[in-house]
């Protein structure tokens, strides 16, 4: 829990991951021999590397499940598409209140469940909420335009004007290291050590004075920061924000790259969302297959790899290894 | 006269709703696993049957009871052959399991039923009873009589049978059940398989009453949830009682404010009960001490 890691291995471990600076540096260069489709596809997973990243924070990290991940999600593009159509603002200005709006949500989420039985009524809640914000988008008609959706104007970034692929490509990139780097360090400070304490014994944890209350809504608050940003980059990425893309069908995806990509490490996060974001155009032609395939994918993984492709990878390269996990 | 008519269409819908409710906490009173996948299991009954009826041609009562013991087998199956064997596992794991199961038989539904939503054909067809203004389907009965006599059947032999007896001390305590020599594996399946064909009792009931689409379950899987929150968290009495009240809500607030609030009656219902009294009407608190 809060035992300290032999010097070594912590030396092992910086040293380790020092290497995944390069990788944002490699992808500058995918533009270069990508069509438009297949740059839309590396768009979308950057989308995906956020809202699998933010979802870990709170399934992986924490330990606790949640439904709400396509609520926040859907709340981040709303909020944007909303800003957008309604009051003009331009892209950059939406992005950060896209992520505040997920934040709020994830605070009211968790709040309202720490009333009850905590395990399972954080589970009830998110699940009710989901389907609430759901219902909501289909009724406000005037603020949300109901099932027919928003169309999100042309963006611009700080004066780049976001018309091709390739530019959304640079400006996602940026805020999605930018993000990536600053929930890994986050997660290596006392506030990451502490949900993941909370995860492994939450008794233990506040009997060390921890107040495990305020860290687990702060945990719903952080990956509804991250994910609420996700949505805004979605929204513009498909230029239509429609109630459908927030639904269950959709929580699947987000529940199979946090899991296949390994449940509390933040690089199987970004290893689950990049090896599954192109999987479901696969399936768009054949009714029930895309759910078959996930919900076949997860008890594939549960039974034989529970600790996702993360864990392969660290039998290979140790400095992955997970630090905070133990073995039961 | 409206308020009557609606309260019995509501005790019909809640008594479903309550059988759905009483076989999620059955599940969890016995495992302490929540199946989040539960839902899929009571659309998975009505699937089952539709598919007996409609494309078998056999007899509705013969299809129901297929279906039931159907359920039954999956439930010990899913048991058996996915929970025990993550057991070891942290909690999360059984969670996400249980999640994998209800959208993989929501995607075999989706294959082989199409896009469409199918009407079920009328089942019951004996005219309404009239007493004064009311009028009772025959459904209602149907689902009434049911209902009345299953949970009739569950309480007499959970609380005054030796077997009963058996499924109270595993629900108290696995090791001291153990101890005394009862196979708590056993009992972990089977109970499954009651709390699957439970469900699909609801999922047979509701088959006649609505349109059926494979994402039933989804809806199914939070009302139950709703009425566990309710009845009490885990308490089997609790389960029942706070079907019935989501049904009659749902049916008032439908009748009286506006027929879009009835989707999200059950989201509501949760929320206001943690707000206000978040052990149920029937839980008791769990002092949480540290």
């Amino acid at each position: 829990m809060n035992r300290q890691p032999e010097p070594g291995a912590a030396a092992h471990w910086a040293g380790g991951t020092r290497v995944f600076y390069a990788v944002p540096l490699l992808a500058l260069a995918i533009p270069l021999f990508a069509n438009p489709y297949t740059q839309f596809v590396v768009n979308l997973m950057l989308v995906y590397v956020l809202v699998a990243v933010g979802f870990n924070l709170v399934l992986g990290n924490l330990g606790q499940l949640a439904f709400a991940n396509t609520a926040l999600f859907g709340i981040g593009a709303y909020t944007a598409a909303m800003l957008m159509v309604h009051a003009g603002w331009p892209f950059w200005a939406a992005i950060i209140p896209a992520g505040i709006a997920g934040a709020a949500a994830g605070f009211l989420a968790s709040v309202t469940a720490l009333r009850g039985i905590r395990n399972y009524y954080l589970a009830i809640v998110t699940l009710a909420f989901g389907e609430l914000l759901r219902w909501t988008y289909i009724h406000g008609e005037v603020a949300t335009g109901g099932t027919d959706g928003l169309a999100v104007p042309r963006a611009d970034f700080l004066g780049i004007v976001l018309d091709s692929e390739t530019a959304r490509f640079y400006v996602f990139l940026l805020i999605v290291v930018v993000m990536v780097k600053a929930i890994s360090n986050l997660l290596q400070s006392k506030v990451g050590r502490a949900i993941v304490a909370i995860r492994d014994n939450e008794l233990a944890t506040a009997s060390l004075a921890i107040p495990t209350g305020r860290y687990i809504v702060l945990a719903f608050m952080l990956s509804g920061f991250v994910v609420g940003v996700a949505g805004s980059l979605f929204a513009v990425l498909l230029g239509q924000v429609v109630p459908e893309s927030f639904g269950l069908i959709e929580l699947i995806l987000h529940f199979a790259m946090v899991l296949v990509g390994g449940l509390g490490s933040l690089f199987g996060s970004v290893l689950g969302a990049v090896a599954l974001t192109a999987l479901p155009e696969f399936f768009r032609g054949f009714p029930g297959l895309y759910e078959m395939f996930f919900g076949g994918l997860l008890i594939v993984f549960l039974l034989i790899q529970p600790r996702g492709l993360s864990a392969l990878c660290a039998k290979a390269w140790p400095g992955l290894r997970d630090r905070y996990f133990r073995d039961r | 006269m409206f308020f009557l008519q609606l309260a019995l269409s509501g005790l019909a819908q809640g008594a479903i709703y309550a059988l759905v409710a009483l076989s999620m906490c059955v599940v969890y009173r016995a495992t302490t696993v929540v199946n989040f996948g539960h839902g899929d299991l009571v659309m998975a009954g009505a699937f089952v049957t539709y598919l007996l009826v409609v494309l078998a041609g056999l007899p509705f009562p013969v299809s129901a009871v297929l279906a039931v013991a159907l359920l039954f087998v999956l439930g010990l199956a899913i048991e058996v052959g996915l929970i025990e064997r993550i057991k070891a596992g942290p909690h999360i794991g059984f969670a996400l399991m249980c999640i994998a199961v209800g959208y993989l038989l929501r995607g075999i539904a989706r294959g082989v039923w199409g896009r469409e939503v199918l009407p079920m054909p009328r089942v019951f067809d004996f005219p309404p009873v009239i007493l004064g203004d009311l009028v009772v389907t025959a459904d209602a009965l149907v689902i009434f009589f049911v209902v009345g006599v299953l949970l009739m059947l569950f309480f007499g032999l959970f609380y005054r049978t030796s077997a009963g007896r058996i499924m109270q001390a595993v629900c108290q305590s696995e090791r001291g059940a153990a101890l005394v020599g009862i196979n708590v594996r056993t009992f972990h399946g089977v109970m499954w398989g009651v709390g699957a064909a439970l469900g699909a009792v609801g999922g047979v009931l509701i088959a006649p009453l609505t349109l059926l689409h494979p994402g039933l379950g989804a809806s199914f899987l939070i009302k139950g949830f709703a009425a566990m929150t309710l009845g009490g968290f885990g308490s089997l009495g609790g389960a029942v009682a706070g079907g019935l009240l989501l049904g009659l809500a749902e049916q008032w607030i439908g009748g009286y404010v506006s027929t879009k609030l009835i989707d999200i009656a059950a989201y509501l219902v949760i929320i206001l009960v943690l707000a206000l009294r978040p052990q149920g009407l029937f839980g008791r608190t769990v002092a949480e001490r540290v």
